[in-house]
Parts: structure tokens; C-alpha cells; sequence
């Protein structure tokens, strides 16, 4: 017998009030006035008689009910004895490992087929529960149901849902565990296998042995390309516990090989091989980089990419009507790449009235003055509806007071020639500075502040100014650069950090920075950064829709659960070929080692022993909804006498 | 026979006693029906033979012309009588267990008797008294006697104990004329010495009615668990227990009751015990029986 909340026992405290109201308080009666006490004689004996009586029920029962109060709120239990685990029920765990490595040969079947020899087994009285485990575990209704998966198996994530089921269960848990026990599967933290106590672990290994594995390992492609013979491709063939071996690798396109290569594989190393050109068609293409391995695994021996092959995509940079510089050197830059991915129009601020933004992947402006208010609210449904803008800040642009678009005021504009300032901080995260070239020694002479508001700075000058401001508007961004690019406000364009910031900056405007070419099995999709809009339509490899109508609207991810190409349709009208490979670690079939699994099998075992020798085990049994349950009888009754004692004193 | 006006509980919320009064005795008298024996005054009544003495203004010439026999003519209004009220106004009658007190059912029961009594042209007074007296109207038929009188009723206030001897020593100075004299108390007193002390007003020719006002609660307690009670004269309290009020009290108020009613019985003298819970009228039908028997 204990209590879970002892501390609520200070609530006894209370019961000194009552003690008080009818013991220690003297008891008043009010005096009644009565004509003529002529014809009365004193009774005192029987009426003090009978009121100790009636009071000492009522204190007896608000004693009692303050005291149960308190007992309830303190929770008590008591221990009941549980039935020693090795007479008692037992809950028995079936986890078939259905991995990317289980299909390798039959191992899957063989698991399945030992799964249900061990349930055969389970004693009548015990419960059996399966699970189908590789990065996330499922419980399923039968063995014969589990699908083989391309996700990576976790034994890390099998303990811990054996934890918990054990912990809703409040019963031994014995699991029997079917798997190819590979090494990779095995968790860097030991402490994550552990398993819960009193329950004991079996090992089934569908492999005995390390089998060699040849596995394209990984693919360096560009996500977009202009030019086929520009085009470069880079490809990884690893051998996993196998010999030197020459091996033949091909670039397939659309299931068609364009090219083959051979490469020498060093013992259980890598080696890189690599395709110059790619005749794609425009638009998206399925690739596929295969090697013949000739091994007993050939699930792992292609590597699923895809690729775009489209036209320049066209930026507009809208500059002042008196002043290109800023625009030409931005132009030059972008065409500068060895790839140009964009053509630009460089327009005049008087000429932009009748300009759709729409049709370009970004819009620039270029130390503007004044904006046409038709194109600056055609601007402002652009980068809402998704559309992106750069916006650099001069003396052009400073008289305005307000950046277009972006909505924030313009402060001072700041010009010291004699002291220039300088980059002090830089989010190295930020899209447009991720390249490794420094900004160290470029030297601002003007710098127009503007209020961040709710952007996020991305660089900020010695003074503290915000240089590159980077707002979420609608479904688009805004980038500030709160200087110019023509080489009058400041030397940025002489330096070699610029062409770098120019093209990441243009990549991250046009999306293309997003295009992630390749994911594993297991990663998130991100469909949607914002609420419930119009519908994300994917397919998955297979060819069915990969969510519902419901979904589509509302999910702002996608489990890529199968390895294969996804076709993304997004609001936007942009279409997306998503290439999903099974992680490479599974390609690795080296066995877990033997004294890792006897330390697994030990993390349960104490308890289980103690539980076998007999020892019956405690179950706390909460009291408290009965001491509640009590109270409330108590309390009813509490009213009705006292009460009925009021309204006897209202009568006298 | 019961009045619907008459519901004490009802009198309770009329505000003015003349109008209390007035509502009593008129509710009262519709229930009645019409009798010879009640009217207004100057209606001829009977014949009576001469005796020496009679006043020869009564003397009807008439029937002396034609019998040669001298008759008195008697009207009603020769049948008029004297009221005196004495009203009990001690610290004791301001109890009340409802919503009439015993004060209020008193003053009630003398406006309506002082109403009835000027209705039929009788001369009214009043003796408001505990252990002194508080107030004296002598008896009056003029105009205003009524207003006077209800005045001095409605201003009756409960002041200290009650004692008898005082009073009605003092009243039989100024009780010159025969009548009738009720009084209205609650008679907590030995009724061995009520008696004697009204006795010398029975002997002078009065017929009195006494009416002893009692509280419901005081005929028959009702507590439920012991109280402690203040007496309201003397100001001494007590602790009584539910039984002994159920039991020995019932038993002691009855028999008081009970001796009051035969010794005043034995005296000739008319005892009505009238419960503040019940209606007015009764009180008023003891008056009338009374006051015809003297006419």
C-alpha cells in the first residue's frame, strides 16, 4: 500500500476546520423569543444530549470526507501480485525483417517460412502479435502478408516499438526476430537496441554467411542541361566484400542504352566512371546508370536519375531608364556559366509597363526609382502565386522611401567614400552564398538600410546594415540586395565572389536550387510550403496515384517509399520526374557480428531470468476512483443531515 | 360560518386600521342575515306599562286617549349600551409565529368591535394597558369617537409585563355606566387572580367577555430540536427540549386554558379563546350574542 501523490496528504491539514466548527468552537443556539416562559421548566440535559449527538454525525462525516479528499487526490494503490512470467502469459513478437537486402535470393520467404514455424510453437495460452520491420516496423495481421520493401531495415527502431508494445501490453514479451542481421542495420548508439525488461530475444538469421555485392553506389548528374554534349555524368560502382573484378557499366535513357563503359573495380573498393554527353530529348528524361555485376543481388545494380533538357530559361532585369551599368554587369555574370541556364532581357523601368512577369523565371530590378503601378502590382501577383524577385537597392531607388513588392521602408542610404564598409556576417546557409568563395575585402560604398521586417538577413555590412534580405511572400520570395551591381555604390562585381552569388542567386530564384536530382528510400518529398491549395498530383513508380484527392490538397510531404521515378505535377504546372534509389547500405550484406547480438539478447534477459525463477512480480493497483467514489457517498450524505439540521434550525 | 374578509392573514396587508375595521364588519355583516333585533336606533321596539318613576316624555298619549292606560314607548335607540375595550398591549403580545402577531389580531378584533359598536350608534372606549395604563378613551357616541379610538389602538405599542390589579382598579373610577367590557389579552397570569380583580366589574352591573388571544405556536409548539427561548416580559431564558413543549407545555397551556375559561365561566363572565390563525368573525359573533342579550 503507497501512495503515487503523498504529498497531496498535507491535505489532511483540512481536517483541523471541522475539528474546529464542532469541538473547540462554542456552540451558539439563537435565542427565540417567545411570549411567556409561564408554562416551561428547563430540560437542558436532553437537548445538549441530543445536538452532541447530531453534531458529532456531522463532524464525523465531514471529517471523513475532507480525509478522503485527500486520500483520493494522493492516489493510493497497493501491489497485486502478478502471475510469475514463466507460468504467466506471454506476448510473442514475430519481426520479419522486409528490407531492400531481404530480397536478395529467397531470404524473405525463408523468414516468413521460419516466422510461421516459430508461431506454430507459442503456447495456447500466450499472445502473438507481427511485425514487419526495415526503417519504420507495421503490425500485420498475418506472416503470408508481409511485402518485401526498398527501405533500409533498423534495429533501433524494431527495439524501440518492442518497448513500447511491451509497455501497453504489461506483459513478458518474448520476440523472435527473422532477419538477415546485417551489420549496417545495427544502430551507432548501442543503448538505442535495448530491450524492454522481461523479455527475452530470438535470433532467426535467413543469412549465414557475408555474400560479395557489386552496387551502383551513387550518380553526379545535372538536374537541367542545355546542351547534350555539355553534359556530364559521373557514376560510382562499390564492391562490397568482393574481389578485384572488371566491370561493365551503362548509361540507359528511357530503358535505351546510349553508351557503356568498363571499370575496374578494386577489392571491395570503388571506382568512378564517367559519360560525356547525353542525346536526351527536351523536357524530363528517365535515367538509369547499370552495372552487370553478375552478383547473387542484382536489385542494387542500377541507380534510377532523371534529367531536364530545356531551352535557356529568360530572366528579366528591369533597370533604370538613365543608368544599364548595374544590369550589364548582372547580365554578364549569369552568361558567364560554363552551362548558361538563362538568357536574360535587360528593359528599362519606363518600358516594363506592358511586361507580364510570368513568362520569366525571375524578375530583377536593378536600382529602380519609380515603378509603373500596373507592372508593380502584376510584380506582386507573380511572386505570390510563386514567382521570385531580386531587388537591388540604390540611389535610384532610395528616393522611393518603399522597396516595390518586398513592402518594408527605406531608411538612410549611407555614402563614405573615405571608409568604405565591408562584409562582417554571412549566413553560409543561405542559397545564394553556399560556394566556398568569401566575401572578405569587397568594399561597400553606399548601402541603403531597409527595415527587415519578417525577412531573414542573409548578410550584413560592418555597420550592421542588412545587406541581403531573403522574405517568403505568398508562395514566392523576395530576395533585397541593399546595394547596387554597377560597380559605382560598390566593388562587388570586380571580385570573384560575384559571378558565384549572381548564378546561386539566380538557381535559387528559378527553383532550381530546390531540384534535389536524387532521394533514398525513406525521404520526405516536400510537396507544399504553405496551407491547403490546389492539388499536388504524384505518381509512384508503379503508376498509381500515391494520394488521395483529400491529400493532394492538404499533404506538405511525401514518403518516398518505393525506389523508381515519382512524377510530380505541382500547381504550378511544373512537372518533376523525383528519382528515388534504395539506400546503399543495404547493398552492404556483412552479417552483424556475433558478439553485438549476444549483447542485444542480454539487454532483456536479467528480468526475464528473475521472472523465470518464479519471482512474482508487483502491479500497482490505483485506489483512487474507489476513495473518490466513497467520498461522493460521504458527501451526499454530509448534505442531507446537514441539511435537514438547517432547515430544523430555520423551523425552531 | 366563516368571512372571507375576515382572513387575519389577509388583514395583514391592509395598511389602516379604520379601513381594516371597516372591512371586517361590513364582510361580517353581509354574512349575516337580516334581523329584527339589529338596526338603527330610533325604530319603535315594544310597549311598556307605567311605573312610577318612568319619565313621562315616553309616555305614549295616544294609546293613553284610547285605553286610558299609560304605555311607555320604547325605541331601539334606548337599547344602546356601553363598550369599554381593554386592550393588553404588554411585552407578551408582540409575539407572533406567522404573519398577524397577537398585537395586530388584538387591534384588528377591538377597531372591529369600536367599528361595529359605532355602527349601532353604542358608546365606545378604550383602556390600553400592560402593567400601567398606557391610554383611556372614555366611552362616546359622539363624532370622531371611532376616529379617536382607532387612532389610539393603531398606537397601541407592546411595552412591559402585564398586571391586572393596576388597570382595572384604575378603570372602575371612570366606569360610571353599565355596559359591557371585553378584554382582549393574552391572560398569561394565574387565572386565580384574573377573576377577582374583574370580579367588581361584574358586580357593578358589566357584562364582560373576555377574549384570550393566543398564538398557534404558543397552543401547540412545534420545535424540532431544542431551542432556547426568551421570555419577551421578563427577559429570561431557557433551554427546552422538543419533548417536554410536545408533552408537559401542551399539558400546562390547556389546563390554563382551561381554568381561565371556567373560572371566568363560574364568575359569569364570557371567555373566548381566540387563536391568531383563525378568522376574526367569531370573535365578533361572541360580541353581538352578547350585546343583544343586554338589549
Amino acid at each position: 500500500m503507497g501512495f503515487l501523490s503523498p504529498w497531496f496528504l498535507a491535505g489532511l491539514a483540512a481536517l483541523s476546520l471541522p475539528l474546529w466548527l464542532h469541538l473547540l468552537r462554542r456552540h451558539r443556539s439563537n435565542p427565540l423569543p417567545f411570549s411567556s416562559l409561564m408554562f416551561f421548566e428547563r430540560r437542558t440535559q436532553s437537548s445538549i444530549k441530543h445536538r452532541r449527538l447530531h453534531y458529532l454525525l456531522l463532524y464525523a462525516l465531514r471529517t471523513a470526507l475532507l480525509a478522503l479528499l485527500a486520500l483520493a487526490f494522493a492516489n493510493p494503490y497497493f501491489e497485486s501480485a502478478r502471475a510469475p512470467a514463466a507460468g504467466g502469459r506471454k506476448l510473442t513478437l514475430l519481426a520479419v525483417d522486409n528490407s531492400f537486402s531481404m530480397r536478395q535470393g529467397d531470404r524473405l520467404e525463408r523468414a516468413k517460412r521460419m516466422a510461421l514455424a516459430a508461431a506454430a510453437r507459442v503456447a495456447p495460452q500466450n499472445r502473438v502479435q507481427v511485425l514487419a520491420f526495415a526503417s519504420q516496423v507495421q503490425m500485420v495481421d498475418a506472416v503470408q502478408a508481409i511485402q518485401p520493401t526498398d527501405a533500409q531495415s533498423s534495429y533501433a527502431e524494431l527495439a524501440r516499438a518492442v518497448r513500447s508494445v511491451a509497455q501497453s501490453a504489461r506483459m513478458p514479451v518474448e520476440v523472435h526476430l527473422f532477419s538477415d542481421m546485417q551489420r549496417t542495420s545495427l544502430p551507432s548508439n548501442f543503448a538505442d537496441l535495448r530491450l524492454p525488461e522481461g523479455s527475452t530475444l530470438t535470433v532467426h538469421a535467413v543469412a549465414d554467411r557475408r555474400l560479395p555485392n557489386f552496387a551502383v553506389e551513387n550518380v553526379n548528374a545535372p538536374r537541367r542541361f542545355v546542351d547534350p554534349r555539355k553534359v556530364r555524368i559521373q557514376a560510382t560502382v562499390a564492391g562490397y566484400g568482393t574481389d578485384p573484378a572488371t566491370r561493365r557499366v551503362s548509361l540507359l535513357l528511357e530503358g535505351k542504352e546510349q553508351a557503356s563503359k568498363t571499370v575496374e573495380v578494386p577489392a571491395g573498393g570503388r571506382a568512378t566512371v564517367e559519360f560525356l554527353s547525353l542525346e536526351a530529348s527536351h523536357g524530363l528524361s528517365r535515367c538509369e546508370i547499370r552495372t552487370d555485376s553478375g552478383d547473387a543481388f542484382p536489385d542494387d545494380d542500377r541507380y534510377y536519375f532523371s534529367v531536364e533538357r530545356s531551352e535557356p530559361r529568360r530572366a528579366l532585369v528591369v533597370h533604370d531608364d538613365r543608368d544599364a551599368r548595374g544590369a550589364l554587369y548582372f547580365r554578364t555574370a549569369l552568361e558567364a556559366a560554363a552551362d548558361a541556364a538563362f538568357s536574360v532581357d535587360a528593359i528599362p523601368a519606363g518600358a516594363a509597363a506592358g511586361v507580364s512577369p510570368e513568362k520569366y523565371a525571375f524578375v530583377v530590378l536593378s536600382d529602380v526609382g519609380r515603378l509603373n503601378a500596373a507592372f508593380e502590382e502584376a510584380l506582386g501577383k507573380y511572386v505570390h502565386s510563386g514567382g521570385s524577385l531580386l531587388v537591388a537597392l540604390g540611389p535610384g531607388a532610395a528616393p522611393a522611401k518603399r522597396v516595390p513588392v518586398f513592402d518594408e521602408p527605406i531608411g538612410e542610404t549611407r555614402y563614405t567614400a573615405e571608409a568604405p564598409e565591408t562584409v562582417s556576417w554571412m549566413n553560409p546557409a543561405h542559397p545564394s552564398m553556399s560556394g566556398a568563395v568569401r566575401w572578405d575585402g569587397i568594399r561597400f560604398y553606399r548601402a541603403v538600410k531597409v527595415n527587415p521586417g519578417k525577412a531573414q538577413v542573409a548578410a550584413r555590412l560592418s555597420d550592421e546594415t542588412p545587406l541581403l534580405l531573403d522574405k517568403r511572400m505568398g508562395e514566392g520570395r523576395v530576395l533585397v540586395f541593399a546595394s547596387t551591381f554597377d560597380n559605382i555604390s560598390n566593388d562587388f562585381p570586380l571580385h570573384t565572389a560575384f559571378v558565384p552569388f549572381v548564378q546561386q542567386t539566380a538557381q535559387y530564384l528559378s527553383g532550381m536550387e530546390h531540384d534535389q536530382q536524387h532521394f533514398r528510400v525513406g525521404a520526405y518529398l516536400e510537396l507544399r510550403a504553405g496551407g491547403p491549395g490546389a492539388a499536388v498530383e504524384v505518381l509512384e513508380p508503379g503508376g498509381k496515384r500515391a494520394l488521395s484527392l483529400e491529400e493532394s490538397t492538404r499533404a506538405k510531404n511525401l514518403l518516398l517509399a518505393s525506389a523508381g521515378f515519382y512524377d510530380v505535377r505541382r500547381p504550378s504546372g511544373r512537372h518533376e520526374l523525383v528519382a528515388v534509389n534504395p539506400d546503399r547500405r543495404e547493398s552492404d550484406l556483412d552479417l552483424a557480428p556475433r558478439e553485438a547480438l549476444d549483447l542485444w539478447r542480454k539487454t532483456g534477459e536479467g528480468q526475464a531470468a528473475a521472472a523465470a525463477e518464479g519471482e512474482t512480480e508487483r502491479k500497482p493497483v490505483t485506489l483512487w476512483w474507489y476513495v473518490l467514489a466513497l467520498g461522493a457517498v460521504v458527501a451526499a450524505a454530509e448534505s442531507v443531515i446537514g441539511n435537514r439540521h438547517l432547515s430544523e434550525a430555520r423551523d425552531a | 360560518m366563516s368571512q372571507r374578509f375576515l382572513d387575519p392573514a389577509v388583514l395583514a396587508s391592509i395598511s389602516g386600521l379604520d379601513l381594516v375595521a371597516k372591512t371586517v364588519v361590513q364582510g361580517f355583516i353581509a354574512g349575516l342575515h337580516r334581523s329584527p333585533d339589529f338596526g338603527f336606533s330610533q325604530e319603535f321596539a315594544e310597549y311598556r306599562a307605567y311605573t312610577p318613576g318612568d319619565d313621562l316624555r315616553h309616555v305614549d298619549w295616544n294609546v293613553f286617549a284610547r285605553t286610558e292606560r299609560c304605555y311607555l314607548k320604547r325605541y331601539h335607540g334606548e337599547t344602546n349600551t356601553q363598550l369599554m375595550i381593554l386592550l393588553d398591549a404588554s411585552a407578551s403580545m408582540a409575539y407572533g409565529s406567522h404573519a398577524v402577531g397577537k398585537l395586530d389580531y388584538a387591534r384588528y378584533l377591538a377597531a372591529s368591535l369600536c367599528y361595529l359598536a359605532n355602527e349601532q350608534r353604542d358608546l365606545a372606549g378604550l383602556v390600553v394597558f400592560d402593567e400601567q395604563v398606557k391610554n383611556y378613551l372614555a366611552p362616546s357616541a359622539r363624532h370622531g369617537q371611532l376616529f379617536r379610538l382607532l387612532h389610539a389602538i393603531e398606537n397601541a405599542e407592546a411595552g412591559t409585563r402585564t398586571d391586572f390589579t393596576l388597570p382595572f382598579h384604575h378603570l372602575q373610577q371612570f366606569l360610571r355606566r353599565h355596559g359591557l367590557v371585553v378584554v382582549i389579552s393574552d391572560f398569561y397570569e394565574d387565572p386565580g387572580r384574573i377573576i377577582p380583580v374583574l370580579e367588581p366589574l361584574k358586580f357593578r352591573g358589566n357584562d364582560i367577555i373576555l377574549f384570550h388571544i393566543l398564538d398557534p405556536q404558543e397552543i401547540a409548539p412545534a420545535f424540532r430540536q431544542p431551542v432556547l427561548l426568551v421570555d419577551m416580559e421578563s427577559r429570561d431564558s431557557l433551554e427546552v427540549s422538543p419533548d417536554y413543549a410536545r408533552g408537559e407545555y401542551r399539558e400546562k397551556i390547556d389546563a390554563h386554558i382551561e381554568a381561565l375559561g371556567a373560572k371566568a365561566k363560574g364568575a359569569g363572565m364570557d371567555y373566548f379563546l381566540m387563536n391568531t390563525g383563525r378568522p376574526l368573525d367569531e370573535g365578533l359573533r361572541e360580541y353581538l350574542s352578547v350585546r343583544q342579550g343586554r338589549m
